[in-house]
């Protein structure tokens, strides 16, 4: 039973002594053990490790020690964030038996907190893609209809938390990447502000984007996480240098009177059962108070454009360090050093980070420089500013997280069809805004939809508070799919 | 408008040091020529007097500088633990300038 309550509970729990943190593990790693064959969502598990973790706890609880803030809850991590002494392959080839030397900075604040790891989850391959079918090693699920992907690139992470292997887990947004699989499993997803979780340890794909963010089955469990994992890093030069924010005070403060910001133009694509989910979404916030106004952020519409500029300018840059010399994989064939370069590359990395690779290369090269890459950066200050105007006038905006649910897998064929199912979440990323995925209800044929909150730059706490109005309010998170309910 | 061809994803593969056949090329030049035309969509956004974005918590707080100071990082053994192949404590990698006797082979 344990694994239908939050985390939040769970570490509630252990503390007043109702159960162990080594029954918590175990009941997970039974519930890994019967559907995991389902899913797909590891990449590899962390038994050994994890055990040690729980028996620390559990000796710290019988010696009256003080446990930590997270102490109990188990944790999944998506497999581009280092965790010391486990494999990380970022779910390419070309890291397949790379093991990780130190941890990353959100994993050590976590564990200092007595979290427990138990693995480490597929993903698209270096975070690249919307569906985890980039994937160097094998296709995850969506545990409401496995069908369908999971969504991308954190889908392990998200089909995850959604099967209830995990209450929580790690993954990363560069594009979309934590909050759109969030949505696609009917779980809530929070993308920080940029630079409010520490980089340091996530393997860079865009490092002007990515940021680290935690899934979970209940909104508590993230502004539990946020509280831990949210602070100034000086190994990241682009860490917020602030302490910490109160997140989970701030849950129970009534949203009435805040204004929330729609911008209803931008969404005029949106096919009609999204739409119809998202106008009743707007409507519960408005019953909770909220004022609802139009904001202009038509500029959005190039949001797409430039983020696949300069995602891929960056991403050729950082997987530049990829060269089979120093760690991860190294051709056979290779006899000259040049060879090894040139066919470890060919070898390790799949064909979507090859495309991001050589489109990167191109937006950055002479000649084009201009004309791409500062032409999107330029963009990119305009998203900024409309972004700043808007707020301006609202609190809050409100968008779905994705024009679409969860998709068959194999079903999207074409890469920039592909890009498209990142048309509401990329914006975000661009501006360095925090966003927050939560349960918004189903389609009919019992497929999960989010409702997408959005605030200014260092808003994290207001975004992750009205998201907890808003579940507490609809209540869809309580849903388990029905494979995974026991 | 960028003019696409194979030559020019030739060029690419070679500045991203990355071996492609003919059949990726193939893959890659139509792949590469749609992505591109979609992103040139960015043309119909004036942006004659605009700065590009280049940080995006600027407002937030500038880059700080850290301290020119050694530190202690990962070992030489830590770090060896990774390396496709090894030799007297350091990485080994095959020959990078050309020998009159025959090199043995890696």
């Amino acid at each position: 039973m344990n694994h239908k309550l939050s985390a939040t509970q769970q570490h509630k729990s252990l503390v007043d002594g109702k159960i162990s943190a080594q029954e918590i593990l175990s009941q997970y790693l039974q519930r890994i053990e019967r559907h995991e064959g389902k899913l797909d969502a590891f990449l590899s598990l962390c038994q050994e490790r994890a055990q040690k973790q729980a028996q620390a706890l559990d000796e710290k609880r019988k010696n009256k020690q003080p446990l930590g803030k997270l102490a109990g809850i188990v944790v999944a991590v998506k497999d581009n964030i280092n965790v010391q002494e486990t494999a990380t392959t970022c779910a390419s080839k070309i890291l397949k038996n790379y093991v990780s030397p130190y941890s990353a900075t959100a994993i050590r604040l976590i564990e200092e907190e007595g979290a427990i790891i138990i693995g480490k989850t597929n993903c698209d391959e270096f975070a690249m893609g919307s569906s985890t079918e980039n994937s160097g090693y094998k296709l995850s699920r969506n545990p409401w209809n496995l069908t369908c992907t999971p969504g991308g690139s954190s889908g392990g992470s998200a089909a995850s938390v959604a099967a209830r292997l995990s209450p929580v887990a790690l993954g990363s947004d560069t594009g979309g990447s934590v909050r759109q699989p969030g949505a696609l499993c009917g779980i809530s997803a929070f993308k920080p502000t940029y630079g409010r979780i520490s980089r340091y340890g996530l393997v860079a794909y865009g490092s002007s984007l990515d940021q680290i963010g935690p899934l979970a089955t209940h909104v508590e469990d993230i502004a539990l996480m946020m509280e831990v994992m949210g602070r100034h890093c000086e190994k990241d030069s682009t860490s917020i240098p602030k302490g910490p924010d109160d997140y989970t005070s701030l849950l129970n403060k009534p949203i009435k009177g805040m204004k929330i910001g729609v911008p209803w133009q931008f969404l005029q694509d949106l096919q009609p059962e999204p739409k119809k989910n998202f106008d009743e979404a707007i409507k519960a916030l408005e019953s909770l108070g909220c004022k609802i106004q139009e904001v202009d952020l038509s500029i959005l519409k190039y949001s797409l454009p430039a983020y696949y500029i300069i995602a891929t300018a960056e991403a050729s840059t950082n997987l530049a360090r990829f060269d089979g010399i120093r760690y991860g994989l190294r051709s056979n064939a290779a006899k000259t050093l040049d060879e090894v370069y040139d066919l470890s590359r060919e070898e390790g990395f799949g064909a979507e980070v090859k495309r991001r690779i050589l489109l990167g290369t191109f937006v950055l090269s002479a000649g084009y420089q201009d004309a791409y890459y500062r032409k999107a950066q330029k963009v990119r200050q305009l998203i900024l500013q409309k972004y700043q105007e808007a707020f301006g006038a609202c609190d809050l905006i409100a968008t779905p997280v994705a024009p679409n649910p969860a998709f068959e897998l194999g079903s999207i064929k074409d890469p920039l069809q592909m890009y498209l199912e990142d048309i509401y979440t990329i914006g975000l990323n661009l501006a360095g805004l925090p966003g927050i995925s939560v349960p918004s209800g189903f389609t009919k044929d019992k497929k999960p939809l989010g409702l997408q909150l959005i605030g200014p730059q260092l808003s994290d706490p207001l975004v992750v508070q009205a998201a907890y109005a808003y579940q507490e309010a609809t209540k869809f998170h309580n849903e388990i799919p029905e494979a995974f309910k026991e | 408008m960028a003019q696409l061809d194979k030559k020019m994803i030739k060029y690419l593969a070679a500045l991203s040091r990355i071996a492609v056949n003919e059949e990726e090329e193939e893959s890659l030049l139509k792949d590469l020529k749609k992505i591109i035309n979609y992103v040139e969509q960015l043309n119909e956004v004036d942006t004659s007097n605009v700065a590009p974005c280049t940080y995006v918590t600027q407002s937030v707080d500038k880059t700080p500088l850290r301290k020119d100071t050694v530190e202690k990082t990962l070992t030489r053994e830590t770090f060896l633990k990774g390396a496709p192949q090894q030799i007297a404590g350091m990485v080994r990698v095959p020959p990078v300038m050309k020998q009159e006797t025959k090199q043995e082979s890696l």
